[in-house]
């Protein structure tokens, strides 16, 4: 396997620094749960959550907030003025401050919900993880995603661990060696 | 999810800890390998392809496989819905690689390999199947995802034929001047939705469309949080396999 050249580079990396936020997104909210709570409560006008989707053609965009049995479906227009439209991706995290006009809520700053990662824990990229593989470096190699998404593909030696099973099982999934190298990826926030 | 394992990782007393916050997506972009499960082989819903040349197929071969050697790759590409997750095999790690990548590059979403390849399939006790081969056709359907209505009971509630359905058509106004709208449907922009929320009956079943499926997916968001027994048409309705009567403005 090979990288396609260097002018790939960029446009991965970009995407990288973008899916990280949708991949940490739900872990983020939980940890700094009060914090953000805070801050809505300091500014009510700013949703931030994964976004369902974006009509150009209807100026919407739609977003969930709220978690667990609290979570809504909020739908938010657009325009010429609204900065930073291109991180409404479907399926990826996004703050969005917006005020209301009239019977509707627009959105006027888009902002990528970038990945925190849990104290102690160092992010990997793409080509240090392969060359490790490649090395048969010793590792745990875990799929968070959902067992379909795995099922559909998944990375060279990765086993299938999704949040609900870890959370559940707790170190019976895991190693029983509590230093043995242990890496989860997973596919955004879908 | 990579970063709440990875935190739970910790919380259990794990001390090497890393998260790959690109995931998947990121890996497969950069032309790295992604395998299926060989459970998923056997049942996912799948076009399954066997890029072998020659006489190899028919001695042995993955059931359900369509056998596509990789020269013919290219020119057999659009025969393949691009929205299908699409499983390949070779013998050798070039084509397999080689045809990963086109396939990635051509806009398929999710390509996978099968472990090992061919051989690998076998040494792992996967089945086979041998004999001559009737048929390179790709047949595959799509499954209707969450919300969605079929084309087929779409187009009996546009003729009329589903007396309980409210059919609306979330396109724009100067759309429908262009292009017509259903029959028996009713024509709310996407945005005009919430204000115009009584005029969609609750208690009948409503069905969504726009042009491509994705204002009416949105549209259906809205209306099952209002509590409405909602599904939405997941089509390109310019799509001929559409087929529903249009009226056309004078």
């Amino acid at each position: 396997m090979k990288l396609k050249g260097i002018v790939n580079l960029l446009p991965f990396a970009l995407m990288l620094a973008l899916l990280a936020a949708g991949c940490a997104q739900q872990a983020d909210s939980t940890a700094k749960a009060p914090a953000q709570q805070t801050a809505q409560q300091a500014d009510p006008n700013v949703y931030t959550g994964p976004i369902g989707g974006k009509s150009n053609k209807a100026k919407t965009i739609s977003m969930t907030v709220g978690k667990g049995d609290d979570a809504k479906d909020v739908m938010l227009r657009f325009d010429d003025n609204t900065e930073g439209l291109e991180y409404a991706k479907k399926g990826e995290a996004a703050i969005i401050k917006w005020e209301q006009r009239g019977d509707d809520k627009y959105a006027t700053i888009i902002k990528p919900k970038l990945a925190k990662l849990p104290e102690g824990v160092t992010e990997i990229k793409a080509d240090e993880l392969y060359k490790m593989l490649s090395d048969h470096v010793p590792m745990f190699l875990a799929d968070a995603r959902p067992e379909m998404r795995y099922d559909q593909g998944h990375l060279p030696s990765a086993v299938s661990i999704p949040v609900p099973l870890l959370k559940e099982k707790k170190a019976k999934v895991l190693p029983k060696d509590k230093n043995q190298l242990i890496i989860f990826y997973c596919g955004g926030y879908t | 999810m990579s970063t709440e394992n990875a935190g739970l990782a910790r919380q259990l007393g794990y001390t090497n800890v890393r998260a790959f916050l690109g995931g998947e997506p990121a890996w497969s972009e950069a032309g790295y390998p992604v395998y299926a499960s060989n459970d998923f082989v056997v049942k996912g819903n799948i076009v399954l392809l066997d890029l072998r040349s020659g006489d190899a197929p028919v001695q042995g071969r993955i059931p359900r496989s369509v056998n596509i050697k990789y020269e013919d790759l290219e020119s057999r590409m659009d025969d393949i819905p691009r929205n299908a997750p699409v499983v390949l095999y070779a013998d050798n790690l070039d084509d397999v690689t080689d045809a990963y990548e086109d396939m990635k590059d051509a806009g398929f979403n999710t390509v996978a390999m099968v472990k090992g390849n061919f051989q690998g399939w076998v040494a792992s006790g996967g089945a086979v199947e041998s004999g001559p081969i009737f048929s390179n056709e790709i047949k595959w359907v799509r499954k209707l995802g969450k919300g969605e209505v079929s084309v087929d009971e779409f187009r009996k509630a546009v003729k009329g034929e589903l007396p309980d359905t409210f059919v609306i058509d979330a396109r724009t106004p100067d759309e429908i001047k262009e292009l017509g709208i259903f029959t028996n449907t009713v024509n709310i922009p996407l945005d005009e939705i919430p204000k115009r929320m009584n005029e969609i009956p609750k208690d009948k079943r409503v069905f969504v469309h726009c042009s491509t499926g994705a204002r009416a997916d949105l549209a259906y968001r809205e209306l099952i949080k209002n509590g409405y027994d909602v599904k939405f048409l997941l089509l390109n309705i310019s799509d001929p396999e559409c087929d529903c009567p249009i009226i056309i403005p004078e």
